[in-house]
């Protein structure tokens, strides 16, 4: 049969028509992507603690972009990871930093652990514009337009632990720690609002230092990375604490810890009469201690994996599931835990989300002015997160009892602690205000 | 046949039914008759209630002390049925609703319906027990006795420094009461020292006096603070603030004593640690010349045979690698998994004196086999055997990392290297003692090894010229060997040791490689007179510094510095000695 010219003129008409409709269809069922950068170290010392946030981080983008992604305008957008290896190495840290904004061209960047590493990336996310959130408790006294800190500041931490201690009637703190700039920084603030809480200067154990004009500019006692031999200290410890009603408050990080609490436990100095209160052990931490010589001693935190309410153990549970079903490389499935620091990185990640479905946009101007607004909440395993103006979140904070099975027991709990990231200049402000 | 370590379980029954007529024999308070007079005491009222009090606290036990504090809290309620009151505690598991099971403090059973089923209520369904301000000061007072009271020494010692520090006088007839019963020394004094320091609070200025003197006499080192308090008291009597400056003199005195005969300690410790981590070097660096950097990997090998034969104890040990490297779409696999003992109590504890010989003989054979493949051809070439080593040392981190994980290991220290005493105060940890007593018994052993053994006489005299000895007809291949397998099994040794007082990690070996070539290389190469001796040089100077410094990072900057200026006056250190080889 002969078509008539015209006819078929219609009938390809008619499957032009089609083809290109399909092809629209197509695509706007397969959404778009924003690529999303994670940058922490894969490799190195800081490996250990940080490849945890990486799965973290994979885990929250695998679950937004199951539930069908985020919502900007009436599209919807998949996470793309783009994951790049800060191998523990400060400046690289920098270089990746600047690879993920000027190359990759991603919305947001989810990293770093060490204060050191923020450091070095800071002015290039300031030159860039470019948008970091930090999930790692640090020292403060810092704050840039393009950084939020989803991590605990001093004053969500340590802060209310000595609360903690002073209300449990403790009149005796020594300060130890590791030699650098988070141990360093957070005795010294909290020298000073243990002198503005009638704890006297002899009091404080560890040692002082001061410079040339008398000003306290050091205090506790400091040991380097790695430090193996505890014994003076802890003998000093034991001398400090014989008078009763004293406690010690430990930021000595890494597995310096190890021998610290085995000549603690040596020393006979029990939770009972003198308390150890640690900041940087968390669940993921204590996996690798000995448990059974730091049952009773003291920690705080955001999060605790113990945390009893519905919304925790739902998180638990899928983040079990995820682990079992997923099959991103090098994720180790075995034997895991999760932490305040991990919780963190999530929960920033559903910040930055409900902030740029709130803008509509994924412009960084844009998604900071929504975070800055104070009405951007997540309602997270820890409790209720709230970004403020301040680049901080208001959160719970817990003081927790360790147990033999490397878990927390939350005796108390601070509900909807704004975190504060300058607290020194505060500080000196008022003592110098009680001392006239 | 019985297994080994299995106690048959008719000796079980026979032990139980021995400890119960033993328990029942000593008149062990009836915990059944305990509880009646609880509920009574709550139940009463006035002087009858404190009567009972005062029963309920001479019997020390746990129960009494639950119930007491849960009633100063206002958790103890009262259930009510039939006209009959009941006291009750509401259980810790609360359902959805909040509402928990009772728990009769009668006879420790849940309160039920006349159905059988029991009953669930929440806090405020019931009335709490009435606790007025008298009363609670008598609970508080009955806990402190219960306290007092407790089966453990150091419970009952933890307990009476709280009261001696709680400047409250009515605890002294209560202290006293107990001296007079207590048996314990420690405990003993800690209640003359509890009393002299509650008598510092007394407005009496000759009771405070009686106080001062008391605690001068005593030197505990806890009432430092409460003296130094007292003598700046602006309302303090001036013959007490002149006798109270005078006992805290007294007790500096004392506290720098403690500290110069503790550092002393502490330096024969750390002494023993690093000549425990040296010896095995100075055996494969010192005697046989091999700058060997993989000394750090063989404490490594022994610290996690240590942790594998506690894993073993326990609940076993299993481990797998997965190569990444793919045949064929399958990728290379290789695991395994030992079944453990399940040991507990003191056969579980002794897992350390098992693991001590196996990690020698387990770095002893890591060593045997780096020597016939790597070292052997590397006699004549020390330099050599530094890249050599070096390598052998990173092949075996990764090894470790593939097979423990990167992450460190947890190996708990048995009880019995837990825990100290104190010889006027100043504190010798187990753990520490056991180091001393064990670098003695390895140098000893390593002595008697080279000098007194026809073994070590080969040793020595391959070692001093190698050809010649061959040419005597002395099978050099295998000296050599067993040398360097000896020297690795002392380093397995410290391994199994170093796991007790620090990390278990697949870098554990480089954080003491530097500190062994130090102590080899003072000591003088070749010789272990010598390495004993700048082992324990080391260790005092590095303690006696922190101690006077106040910081442990200048301490071993300065020995560090000395070291290098000792080695520029004298190269061969401590002990050079001459040898042919080292020519």
């Amino acid at each position: 049969m002969k078509l008539n010219p015209y006819v078929l003129k219609r009938r390809l008409g008619k499957w032009v028509a089609c083809a290109a409709a399909f092809v629209l269809a197509v695509q706007s069922a397969t959404a778009e992507t924003v690529k999303v950068g994670i940058l922490h170290s894969l490799r190195g010392t800081m490996a250990i603690s940080e490849t945890s946030l990486r799965d973290v981080l994979l885990f929250a983008f695998d679950e937004i972009n199951k539930a069908g992604g985020i919502k900007i305008g009436d599209k919807m957008y998949m996470i793309e990871p783009v994951i790049v290896d800060g191998a523990s190495n400060w400046p690289l840290f920098a270089e990746k930093a600047k690879q993920l904004l000027e190359e990759d061209k991603v919305a947001v960047v989810f990293g770093c652990w060490t204060s050191v590493s923020r450091k070095s990336v800071l002015p290039v996310f300031e030159k860039d514009n470019g948008l970091l959130f930090y999930p790692v408790q640090y020292e403060g006294e810092e704050l840039s337009k393009n950084i939020f800190y989803t991590a605990e500041a001093v004053n969500q931490q340590a802060i209310p632990a000595v609360d903690y201690m002073l209300a449990q009637g403790k009149k005796k703190f020594y300060l130890i720690g590791t030699d650098y700039v988070y141990p360093q920084t957070t005795n010294l603030i909290l020298y000073k609002y243990l002198l503005l809480h009638g704890i006297k200067i002899e009091d404080i154990g560890g040692g002082l230092r001061k410079d040339d004009s008398g000003k306290v500019i050091s205090a506790g006692k400091y040991t380097p990375f790695s430090h193996t031999d505890y014994q003076q200290i802890v003998a000093e410890i034991k001398q400090f604490a014989a008078g009763g009603d004293a406690c010690v408050i430990n930021t000595i990080n890494g597995d310096s810890n190890v021998p610290f609490f085995k000549e603690v436990a040596a020393a006979g100095l029990t939770p009972a009469d003198c308390p150890v209160v640690s900041f940087s052990l968390a669940e993921d931490e204590l996996r690798a201690l000995p448990t059974k010589d730091l049952v009773g001693e003291l920690g705080c935190w955001t999060y605790f994996m113990s945390i009893n309410t519905p919304e925790n153990k739902d998180f638990l549970g899928r983040w079990d599931s995820w682990l079992k079903t997923e099959d991103h490389p090098g994720v180790v499935k075995e034997k895991r835990a999760m932490d305040s620091p991990m919780v963190l990185s999530y929960d920033g990640v559903y910040l930055w989300k409900e902030a740029a479905e709130k803008a509509g946009s994924f412009d960084v101007g844009k998604v900071r002015a929504e975070l800055e607004s104070g009405t951007i909440s997540f309602n997270g395993p820890g409790g209720k997160n709230t970004m403020e103006m301040n680049h901080h979140t208001v959160k719970n904070v817990y003081i927790g009892e360790t147990r033999a099975n490397g878990q927390f027991k939350i005796l108390k709990t601070f509900d909807g602690v704004a975190g504060e990231p300058f607290l020194l200049k505060d500080l000196d402000a008022k003592l110098a205000a009680a001392s006239k | 046949m019985t297994k080994p370590g299995r106690i048959p379980p008719w000796l079980w029954l026979a032990l139980l039914f021995l400890s119960g007529m033993v328990y029942a024999a000593l008149g062990a308070p009836d915990e059944a008759v305990i509880r009646q007079q609880m509920a009574q005491a709550i139940l009463s009222e006035g002087t009858n209630q404190q009567k009972l009090l005062g029963d309920l606290a001479d019997t020390g036990s746990k129960v009494v002390r639950d119930v007491l504090s849960a009633w100063s809290h206002d958790a103890v309620f009262i259930y009510e049925s039939n006209n009959a009151k009941t006291p009750v505690l509401l259980e810790d598991a609360q359902d959805a609703g909040g509402k928990a099971r009772a728990i009769r403090i009668i006879d420790g059973q849940f309160v039920k319906d006349a159905k059988g089923m029991e009953l669930r209520f929440g806090a405020n369904d019931l009335n709490s027990a009435d606790v007025d301000m008298r009363l609670r000061k008598g609970i508080q007072q009955a806990l402190d006795s219960l306290a007092l009271a407790d089966a453990d020494p150091e419970a009952r010692e933890s307990a009476v420094s709280k009261l001696g520090n709680s400047q409250k006088l009515q605890y002294i007839p209560i202290l006293r009461a107990r001296r007079g019963v207590e048996s314990n020394a420690s405990v003993k004094k800690a209640i003359d020292s509890a009393v002299a320091l509650l008598q510092l609070s007394d407005t009496n200025s000759a009771t405070q006096l009686a106080g001062v003197a008391e605690l001068a006499r005593l030197k505990d080192m806890g009432s430092l603070d409460a003296l130094k308090r007292l003598a700046a008291k602006p309302d303090c009597a001036p013959p007490v603030a002149k006798a109270a400056n005078d006992a805290v003199r007294g007790l500096e005195e004392h506290i720098a004593r403690v500290n110069f005969f503790g550092t002393i300690f502490h330096g024969i410790s750390l002494g023993s640690v690093l000549l425990v981590v040296a010896l095995g070097l100075s055996i494969t660096f010192g005697l046989m010349g091999i700058i060997n950097m993989a000394h750090g990997e063989m404490i490594a090998v022994g610290a996690y045979t240590c942790y594998v034969v506690q894993n073993l104890f326990g609940s076993g040990f299993g481990f797998s690698i997965v190569f990444p490297i793919s045949f064929g779409g399958s990728q290379l696999h290789f695991g395994m998994h030992l079944p453990g003992l399940n040991a507990t109590g003191w056969v579980y504890e002794g897992y350390f004196l098992v693991a001590l010989p196996l990690s020698f003989v387990m770095a002893a054979l890591a060593g045997l086999v780096m020597e016939r493949t790597v070292i052997r051809f590397l006699y004549r070439r020390p330099l050599e055997s530094l890249l050599a080593t070096w390598g052998v040392s990173l092949v075996m981190q990764q090894l470790f990392r593939m097979v423990f994980g990167a992450n460190n290991v947890q190996v708990s220290s048995p009880a019995w290297l837990q825990g100290h005493f104190s010889i006027n105060d100043v504190l010798f940890g187990y753990n520490r003692v056991f180091v001393v007593g064990f670098a003695i018994v390895i140098v000893a052993g390593t002595w008697l090894l080279l000098t007194k053994t026809p073994l070590g006489l080969l040793i020595r005299a391959v070692m001093q010229n190698r050809n010649m000895a061959a040419c005597l007809g002395v099978p050099t291949q295998r000296i050599n060997m067993m040398t360097f397998a000896f020297g690795s099994g002392l380093a397995g040794l410290a391994g199994a040791f170093l796991s007790q007082i620090g990390n278990v990690g697949p870098s554990l070996g480089q954080s003491y490689i530097v500190d062994s070539f130090m102590t080899v290389v003072l000591g003088g190469v070749g010789s272990i007179v010598g390495t004993v001796c700048s082992a324990f040089g080391i260790g005092t100077a590095d303690q006696v510094l922190q101690q006077t410094t106040g910081s442990p990072v200048t301490g071993k900057i300065v020995v560090l510095v000395a070291i290098i200026m000792f080695l520029q006056w004298k190269p061969g250190g401590l002990f050079a000695s001459r040898s042919r080889s080292l020519d």
